[in-house]
């Protein structure tokens, strides 16, 4: 049981660490707390299920197809719901609360209640250390996973985006008078937060098919990530994921599936006990 | 090369500067000078578009900068150093000046600009991974310099200086501040009245945000009243 633990820890802890990035990284740079983000990661499994599915199209490129749309319409709501609350962050919290609320209903509407799984990529299962036998999608999810994290690590870290990023996040004025548009900027990373959510739900969404409201506790996991790993920090959101998909799979096979989500707030709760900026954290804001 | 025309600007609801006009030719060194909330740092907050004047205008090289972002200003050749550096304290050294050369200039001669900064200040390639925010305030201010300098500036503006730096380091800064004049055109902010007036060839005098007295360096700097006013003698 412990292997079969450990491994879906990993799996998820996968998950929650690209959803969690996606958090931090808007609000590092916008400062706004998105909380329709499990419903963007809703969307894409949806759009990944419909274009494969319904379409009969390659899984990889339903995947990425629906990525992109999910990018696409991150930017528009940007652009639409977010740009006008510039400076009041109780407006853009209220707003997308709203608007978590309208997509949930809207995918009850379109989708129905029920389940809906978009194809696997790959079949079978493979024997682990001659132990047991694990579900090859669930680890093709988990090398897609972190193929994704260590790709986010290479764009903020290596990249002009990604240091006009980091720039903007510390010193916005200083940014802008360094050239960086950062009204655009604002509007890419908002699109980048909802792509990261995206690609988190759509590389789950062959293991755990997505309903309208599947979303919500993915969403809370992220936001617990990134205060636990501490604001601002990527290794943070990696870690901080590790440790919270580790914790509810091992709490779950071992104590009880009914407080698996309890385990993490607990968790929270005594690393914020002992270290309030969170593992990573420096900065106390 | 630089001409402002009757500026008008407020902060709020508050009057900061009244009827500013001012003119700086190519590469001349002119000095903003006045105390404590004379509205110099608002002066430059203007010029960059940080702030937008209520009325009056303001040309670099006859482009109009009224109405114009900050980062529209940067790519017409303006850079600058602002009050209290602002650097990023997060990001290594050789970062910091990677984010200076973003415009678009800046980037295309990157390579050279970097040699060019680093042979003005050389602790910058020693430190170039260490973080920012761990260098002393005299290598910060050095360094935001250097990252203005990264877009290649025609104008460059560097307000407050000297503040709280050692005399040391200010004349080192200055010395090489001297060198970039022959070919950049340099506006110098400061409070430190005395080493401004001496580093630069006309002065202007701000007072409660109007123009109080301006003329040459070497004139102000031998007037009676500006010495007894600012110069403490
Ligand atoms: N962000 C702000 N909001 C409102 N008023 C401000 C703001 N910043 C400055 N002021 C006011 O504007 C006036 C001019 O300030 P400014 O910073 O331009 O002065 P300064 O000459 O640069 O002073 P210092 O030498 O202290 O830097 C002051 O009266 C100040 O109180
Ligand atoms: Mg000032």
């Amino acid at each position: 049981m412990l292997p079969m633990a450990l491994m879906n820890g990993l799996v998820m802890g996968v998950i929650y660490a690209l959803a969690a990035l996606g958090v931090s990284l808007v609000v590092g740079i916008m400062n706004v707390i998105n909380f329709a983000h499990g419903e963007f990661y809703i969307l894409a499994g949806y759009f990944s299920y419909l274009f494969a599915d319904t379409l009969g199209l390659n899984p990889i490129l339903s995947m990425s197809l629906a990525v992109g749309m999910v990018f696409l319409f991150g930017i528009v709501i940007e652009y639409t719901i977010i740009r006008p609350t510039y400076g009041n962050h109780m407006y853009s919290l209220i707003l997308t609360f709203i608007l978590s609320i309208v997509l949930q209903n809207a995918y009850l509407l379109i989708f129905g209640p029920y389940p809906k799984k978009p194809p696997g990529w790959v079949k079978g299962a493979t024997n682990i250390f001659g132990d047991f036998c694990y579900g090859n999608q669930r680890l093709a999810a988990l090398a897609a996973g972190t193929v994704l994290i260590v790709a986010v690590f290479l764009l903020i870290k290596k990249t002009w985006f990604g240091r006009m990023i980091r720039a903007a996040s510390q010193d916005r004025e200083m940014a802008e008078l360094n050239g960086v548009n950062t009204a655009l900027l604002n509007t890419f990373s908002f699109g980048l937060g909802c792509a990261l959510a995206a690609a988190a739900g759509v590389v789950l969404a062959p293991v755990f098919p997505v309903t309208p409201t599947s979303g919500v506790p993915v969403a809370l996991t992220a936001f617990v990530v990134v205060v636990l790993g501490g604001m601002g920090s990527m290794w943070g959101c990696v870690i901080g994921g590790l440790i919270l998909g580790l914790v509810e799979n091992l709490g779950a096979a071992f104590i009880s599936t009914g407080y698996k989500h309890l385990f993490g707030f607990i968790i929270l709760i005594v690393v914020l006990a002992v270290k309030p900026s969170g593992l990573f954290g420096s900065r106390e804001t | 090369m630089l001409n402002m025309a009757g500026i008008n600007v407020f902060r709020g609801e508050t009057q900061v500067l009244w009827d500013v006009s001012l003119v700086v030719g190519e590469r001349e060194k002119v000095a903003i000078l006045g105390g404590n909330g004379a509205g110099k740092s608002t002066l430059l907050q203007s010029i960059m578009g940080i702030l937008r004047p209520a009325s009056g205008t303001i040309a670099f090289k006859g482009d109009s900068l009224v109405g114009k972002k900050p980062y529209q200003i940067i790519q017409l050749g303006l850079a600058l150093v602002p009050e209290g550096r602002h650097i990023y304290k997060d990001m290594s050294v050789w970062e910091n000046l990677e984010m200076g050369a973003y415009p678009r200039r800046g980037r295309k001669w990157m390579r050279e600009t970097m040699v060019e900064v680093t042979s003005l200040f050389p602790f910058l390639r020693d430190r170039r991974d260490q973080s920012a925010g761990t260098l002393s305030g005299g290598e910060q201010q050095m360094l935001a310099i250097g990252r203005a300098l990264m877009s290649r500036p025609e104008m460059l503006f560097v307000d407050e200086l000297s503040l709280g730096l050692a005399p040391i380091v200010i004349k080192e800064i200055f010395r090489v501040l001297e060198g970039l004049s022959r070919r950049t055109t340099i506006m110098l902010v400061e409070q430190n009245v005395e080493q401004a007036l001496k580093h630069s060839e006309r002065a202007y005098i701000l007072k409660s945000g109007r123009i109080d007295r301006s003329g040459p360096s070497l004139e102000l700097a031998n007037d009676p009243d500006i010495k007894k006013a600012y110069l403490g003698l």
